[in-house]
């Protein structure tokens, strides 16, 4: 039996299968060891004794109502919308359909200085609103359009993929059994759509509860109304490092959830045309 | 019989490529030894907006991912830093507030001594301590606060003897050109629905806020017209030019921002409202060399360029107070 690097065949396998081996590990190590090095910087006992701090606290409390509260509507208004949107051809179609992707694109800071612009008290839309007394920039509400602007794309893209994909020939049998579109809608599509949906859903609640560039410039920094986690992780590294560090394993922590969650839900498949 | 030498060759190729990519890495935690930089020296000035590090060869941003080992990160500097001229660009670490002046600084330090040039990374002194605490590459510090300059001098940073004071900087409130909240005195600055900016208190200017404010509840107004103030806060900016923006574009009624931004801005952006001498915080800025410097001859030069005349009396130009 002659070595396994004298049989032509089997080197070239094995060399194979050590160079996959260590573009995986490597891959993996870079994306792994960082995550890893944040939970080894501070202790549990420091950790859980922080969790008790007002300003992690306070941030956490923000930044889960405000993602909630961006996600529903996100949810509430944009199925409607993926729904019509995949269904009918209407004028402007395209560029509709450009503009759901722009947000993906388009640097954070810039949809916040862009929502300022817009609707800060001296904004073109903004000054209207003010003579009503209608404030929205640096409030709480602020937060929430950021969130709703940079994280929508990844539902409304998912909805709308999703209610294209699907076999028409359901709802068609369900009209010829004299179903109203309503119902059609409630009973035989969204079920039929539904992981992919909630996966879609997940995704834009992790996008939402990561906003810092459109949130900081738009809503400020005030703890309590504005400051969301990813704010008080920017703030909390440059003066209270252990804040800094706490939120940051939190936010791993939440998105390693969101990953499973999506996973899990993202295996279901459509029933497809 | 082709197939299988061109997979052969393919694995070889990502194999070698993997090793090029590690060993790339690795020489970018030890390595020492600058790629010549061809300074541009006017060029070089343009970048006055916080500046990402140099890519000269070593790469300091990676030691972060590796658990910090604080200043050891390059252990292959030679003892004796040496004074290498006209190869250096100095990465000097600003406070924020000399955002105005920093261009004209670094075109007359590059004027004065030829083949030079400074680049300047401006943030709010909190950041910077950050990430020199972090294992960034600065040749030179400029400081806002004497707590922070301490703080790095006891932990080792700066070579303590270069470290001396550059400027002062009194706190001034400044409105928006047309007074939305029609503000006159500090004590309106407690009216209800005015809209307040100011620096976190981790900003050397926002620690001077609350200092301010503390004084004059006392001197002048009570307690009460303390806690409306805060109540009236909108926003805890990250650096000082942050909330002179926001006061430019008129989203907030009023910040507090230092004597030199209010002087240095063109004529009619803002409104100013002068806070009582006795009343006011005197931020002292500091200037040193860290110890990390791979050009310590050259960045002494720069240091006493910013403390000789032609230094000081750009930074009157543009409002500082000279060091009492």
């Amino acid at each position: 039996m002659t070595h396994w690097f004298l049989q032509p065949e089997k080197s070239r396998r094995t060399l194979a299968v050590i160079g996959a081996g260590f573009l995986i590990i490597l891959v993996t190590l870079y994306l792994a060891l960082p995550v890893a090095a944040l939970f080894f910087r501070i202790t549990p006992e420091l950790f859980f004794s922080s969790l008790s701090d007002p300003e992690v606290q306070s941030a956490l409390g923000l930044s889960l109502v405000t993602s909630i509260i961006s996600l529903a509507i996100v949810i509430l208004v944009g199925t409607p919308f993926a729904y019509v949107h995949s269904r009918i051809t209407y004028p402007g179609k395209m560029i509709v359909d450009t503009l759901i992707d722009l947000p993906l694109v388009l640097p954070p800071a810039v949809a916040g200085v862009a929502l300022l612009v817009l609707y800060g008290r001296v904004g073109f839309i903004g000054r209207y609103l003010n003579l009503f007394g209608i404030t929205l920039a640096f409030t709480t509400v602020a937060v929430i359009m950021a969130q709703i602007f940079v994280a929508s794309p990844f539902y409304l893209r998912q909805a709308k993929s999703l209610f294209e994909q699907m076999d028409p020939a359901y709802e068609h049998t369900a009209r010829t059994l004299g179903a109203s579109p309503m119902r059609i809608f409630a009973t035989i599509t969204i079920p039929l759509t539904a992981s992919g949906l909630v996966s879609g859903a997940v995704m834009t609640f992790g996008r939402a509860l990561g906003e810092f560039g459109a949130t900081i410039m738009f809503a400020g920094n005030l703890p309590g109304v504005s400051q969301t986690m990813p704010l008080a992780v920017y703030v909390g590294m440059e003066g209270n490092f252990i804040v800094g560090i706490t939120i940051s394993i939190l936010l791993v922590l939440i998105s390693f959830a969101i990953m499973i969650a999506v996973r899990f839900l993202a295996s279901r498949e459509v029933p497809l045309a | 019989m082709n197939k299988p030498s061109r997979f052969n060759r393919f694995i070889l190729v990502s194999i070698v490529s993997a090793l090029l990519a590690i060993t790339m890495l690795l020489s970018g935690c030890t390595s020492s030894q600058p790629s010549p930089v061809t300074p541009e020296t006017t060029a070089a000035i343009q970048p006055t907006t916080t500046m990402p590090l140099q890519t000269a060869g070593s790469t300091p941003a990676i030691t972060t991912a590796m658990p910090l080992t604080t200043t050891a990160a390059s252990p292959t500097t030679t003892l004796a830093p040496t004074y290498t001229p006209s190869e250096k660009t100095l990465i000097v670490y600003t406070a924020a507030s000399l955002k105005g002046v920093s261009t004209k600084l670094g075109t007359q330090f590059s004027a004065a001594y030829p083949g030079h040039s400074a680049v300047f990374n401006l943030d709010g002194t909190q950041a910077l301590k950050t990430q020199v605490e972090n294992g960034a590459y600065a040749d030179v510090f400029i400081s806002a606060s004497n707590t922070y300059t301490n703080t790095l001098k006891g932990e080792g940073y700066f070579i303590n003897s270069t470290v001396k004071p550059l400027t002062t900087n009194y706190l001034i409130v400044i409105l928006p050109s047309d007074n939305p909240g029609k503000i006159l005195t500090l004590a309106d600055l407690a009216k209800s629905g005015v809209k307040i900016a100011m620096e976190d208190k981790s900003v050397p200017a926002g620690t001077a806020t609350y200092a301010v404010l503390a004084n004059l509840a006392k001197s002048t107004y009570n307690q009460d017209w303390n806690t409306s103030v805060f109540k009236n806060v909108v926003t805890y900016e990250t650096s000082e030019p942050g909330v002179a923006t926001k006061v430019s574009l008129g989203e907030v009624d009023a910040g507090f921002v230092y004597e030199s931004t209010f002087t240095a801005a063109p004529k009619d952006t803002y409104l100013a409202i002068t806070i009582p001498k006795a009343d006011n915080y005197l931020q002292t800025y500091t200037i040193g060399v860290l110890k990390q410097t791979r050009s310590t001859g050259a960045a002494q030069e720069f240091e006493d360029f910013m403390l000789s005349g032609a230094g000081q009396q750009m930074l009157k130009d543009y409002g500082f107070r000279p060091v009492s």
